[in-house]
């Protein structure tokens, strides 16, 4: 039996009305770019051209849940000891708005790591009160390839409202119950039409199709075991990279951190910082360091996302983003390492 | 740039290179996985040679990688990689007889952010670039637009005084002319609008820019002259700059590596070609070797019997600040 | 003249120098047993040559919040080690004008030749250097408006 359904739509006209209502219990965050970058920022009030030029940022949405550095504690020492002042916590909510559906994937994942064995309270505190409002991709990257990873450029699976670019409007699809009482309040939707339906279906199987990039992770944890020792394989491929952290900095799912404490006089300071499993002295140790070569980074690298992270999560830490691949100095690019490693591990399986 | 020459020129010499055991490995340019992008080639394959290219779109300073290869290369470089070659020699982090140097006269590379702005798409949308002596052709949705090829190069390819590499084993081609005034002008643009604002508006605007870095350290990482083992970044004790990015800790690190590049920096302008945040680090860079040629008569990387610039003093060096 | 030793004024700006252990140190050291009287603003770290002095102690310095820093070393062809300040004489030079040209104020980076003998020229120079500087004013190159650099938020 055809079933009714629960989607609205709402007039891209009325994009402005609808973030300024949201404005009013929310902190709303969206797409914002300047000649130099594109990042989130708070919505202004009023300029919502970000509908025209946005695809996606350079900077990934986990650096509003998981920022770049964070302050941890302040700290006083004094002849008694040390006391700690933890800092003022955030209560504002937030709305996400236009996540694209490989960012949100990769929410998505990041909250697996950190409401693990410990439950991270600095990121916690910041994604529970975040609402989600999706918004499907048009126009993919040549570098896009998240339909190989069991997801697509209009999934809706991560997010709690889920926007369809069908022209002059967007469908809207509640997908949590956050996403529902939020479309219960506005009175901006409106019906959706039998052609609205038939057109967002038309947009979401035509914008699958414009994903040219694609990896088989068909068995690709044997694949990358089989040739985990390969010492001469993996030394090419981690020839040109340069050791910098832009891919995993810039990587949606990527999680590593740094802790330091600065000490001035008598006040101080713990910060929490991004750190990447790139740099030389990420493993470093006072006895050694376990991969001071370049290869040993890279193996660890593609395997933590490809082997590793579904060993104990059962998901690829990778939602097919593209940033590594568009921002990389040297044009280093997983999917074609990906494809030699299986070609290998094919020819070594066929022996 | 005449591509077609040089290309076929390079692989058969670098082949050569390879059977004949005078290296142990190829450095080049192979075509990259994205539209109009090329990517290093660092093999000892000769089968991989038929992949080398010559075109535009190599922007690379394959320098950066000689320093941690060990054993004889053949490098592809243009003018200012080259430059940066001669550096490396000076302070004796790779000896001559270890690389062998091919040299492509270049006419300048494309900076794909500059065609973006001016055809208002991205690289992805683009049909074709191609470069036609002084114009080049740029392809969107099938409607041909032509530029003169002065508005889609980098800012310091407009300035290049050292197109053609002088420091070479096997040269691909035939010598290109330096730029001309009007276009060292063009180059350094940034720079001279920063000097004509007031200090405090200056430090003002260095303040935001390092605002937005994330130190993710491309910027270090993919400069030849930055080799260092240890950073001074990486020093824990004492903590001269935190991992942090705080705007102060970025400003802190970004200007003492340009002190310590200082006279060996080339500009061939990497640092900031790769700044994910597009920070204009090359205001930082070309403005230092600006100041040791101005102060001290000294460029950087032409000279490989000179000695490295800080590692060295003149008795006539300028004191006239010394109280 | 201002009597920088009573402290009438609010703010006295701090300076540190760097002097090398056998001819500005020296020379301050003289200073002091001859009694001379110099401005108390002025921190010092001994160093064994200004040859030593790396630009990152001088933009750390105006990092932590001094208002100046000076480095002082031997006059050229009387160095202990030969050529240190030779290599600081080049160092200082870019080390000026690039901070210069950063937008940092020139008088806050001062570079001085002292001998052992010249407890008078170290005088001199202290108080010139303080003058300046407090004429500059105070330092808040590095300072943050908002209340903690804390969280870096999106915007």
């Amino acid at each position: 039996m055809k079933k009714v359904t629960d989607s609205k739509k709402i007039s891209k006209k009325n994009i402005a009305k609808l973030l300024d209502e949201w404005r009013q219990e929310f902190t709303v965050l969206v797409p914002w770019r300047d000649e130099t970058v594109a990042k989130w920022a708070r919505w202004d009030g009023k300029d919502t051209s970000f509908l025209d030029w946005y695809r996606n940022t350079v900077v990934p949405p986990k650096a509003i849940f998981f920022p770049p550095m964070e302050e941890m504690f302040s700290f006083q020492k004094d002849r008694e000891g040390y006391h700690l002042e933890l800092p003022a916590s955030d209560e504002s909510k937030q709305l996400i708005f236009g996540i694209r559906p490989c960012d949100a994937k990769a929410l998505a994942v990041l909250n697996m790591t950190f409401s693990d064995a410990y439950e991270d309270p600095y990121y916690l505190a910041k994604r529970n009160g975040g609402v989600l409002v999706g918004l499907g991709c048009t126009n993919p990257y040549d570098s896009c390839f998240c339909t190989s990873l069991d997801s697509s450029p209009t999934d809706s699976a991560n997010v709690d409202l889920m926007l369809t670019d069908i022209g002059d409007d967007f469908l809207v699809e509640a997908i949590t119950d956050k996403g529902k009482a939020l479309m219960a309040k506005t009175s901006l939707a409106e019906a959706v039409t039998r052609a609205d339906e038939a057109r967002a279906k038309d947009v979401k199987e035509t914008t699958y199709a414009k994903v040219t990039k694609k990896i088989d992770t068909e068995g690709i944890k044997e694949k990358l075991l089989s040739g985990f020792d390969n010492k001469d394989l993996w030394e090419k491929i981690a020839a040109k990279c340069i050791s910098c952290g832009i891919c995993t900095f810039l990587c949606p799912t990527c999680y590593c951190f740094d802790i330091n404490d600065e000490l001035v006089k008598n006040q101080g300071e713990r910060f929490r910082s991004w750190d990447s499993c790139a740099f030389p002295l990420y493993t470093k140790m006072p006895m050694e360091n376990p991969r001071v070569e370049k290869w040993r980074r890279l193996r660890q690298k593609v395997c933590h996302k490809y082997v590793f992270y579904p060993m104990n999560f059962d998901v690829i830490a990778c939602t097919g983003c593209g940033r590594c691949i568009r921002l990389c100095p040297v044009n280093w690019d997983i999917t074609q390492t990906l494809d030699n490693l299986s070609a290998e591990a094919q020819v070594k399986m066929e022996k | 740039m005449k591509d077609g020459g040089m290309q076929q020129k390079l692989r058969s010499e670098a082949k050569a290179l390879l059977e004949q055991g005078k290296v142990d490995y190829i450095i080049g340019f192979e075509a990259g996985s994205l539209k109009f992008t090329t990517t290093p080639l660092i093999t000892s394959d000769k089968d991989d040679i038929d992949r080398l290219v010559i075109n535009p779109f190599i922007v690379n300073n394959l320098s950066v990688y000689l320093s941690e290869l060990k054993g004889r290369a053949g490098i592809v470089v243009k003018g200012c990689d080259s430059r940066s070659i001669v550096s490396l020699l000076q302070d004796n982090k790779v000896a001559r007889e270890n690389v062998v140097i091919l040299g492509v006269p270049c006419s300048g590379i494309i900076d794909l952010g500059k065609v973006e702005k001016l055809v208002g798409k991205d690289r992805d949308e683009i049909d074709d670039i191609i470069q036609d002596r002084d114009r080049v052709v740029i392809t969107v949705d099938e409607n041909r637009r032509e530029f003169p090829i002065r508005e889609v190069l980098f800012d310091n390819c407009l300035g290049c005084e050292l197109p053609t590499p002088q420091e070479y084993d096997i040269l691909l081609g035939e010598l290109t002319s330096a730029a001309s005034d009007e276009d060292k002008i063009a180059s350094q643009k940034k720079i001279n609008s920063l000097k004509n604002i007031p200090p405090e508006q200056r430090w003002e605007f260095w303040r935001s820019e390092f605002d937005r870095c994330i130190r993710c350290y491309a910027c270090r990482n993919i400069c030849p002259a930055c080799f260092c083992d240890r950073c001074f970044v990486e020093e824990t004790e004492p903590p001269w700059v935190l991992p942090v990015p705080r705007w102060q800790d970025n400003l802190v690190f970004q200007v003492i590596r340009n002190m310590h590049v200082a006279g060996r920096c080339t500009d061939c302008g990497e640092c900031e070609r790769a700044c994910p945040v597009n920070i204009p680090l090359r205001s930082l860079t070309r403005e230092m070797y600006d100041m040791v040629d101005e102060l001290f008569h000294y460029k950087a990387g032409m000279d490989k019997e000179a000695s490295s610039f800080l590692a060295a003093y003149e008795a006539t060096d300028v004191e006239d600040f010394i109280r | 003249m201002v009597d920088y030793m009573t402290q009438e004024s609010e703010w006295e700006p701090k300076l540190l120098g760097f002097l090398c252990k056998w001819c500005s140190y020296a020379g301050a050291d003289l200073a002091g047993t001859s009694r001379k009287k110099y401005p108390a603003n002025i921190r010092v770290i001994r160093v064994p040559c200004s040859g030593r002095v790396d630009p990152l102690f001088i933009l750390k310095a105006l990092r932590l919040g001094f208002d100046g820093v000076l480095v002082s070393g031997c006059h050229p062809g009387d160095c202990h080690y030969q050529t240190g300040n030779y290599y600081a004489r080049r160092r200082m030079a870019i080390t000026k004008k690039f901070l210069e040209y950063m937008g940092i104020e020139p008088q806050r980076i001062q570079a001085s030749w002292v001998s052992a003998s010249e407890g008078e020229k170290f005088t001199e120079v202290v108080t010139e250097v303080t003058k300046a500087l407090k004429e500059t004013g105070p330092n808040r190159l590095f300072t943050d408006e908002r209340r903690r650099n804390a969280t870096k938020t999106t915007e």
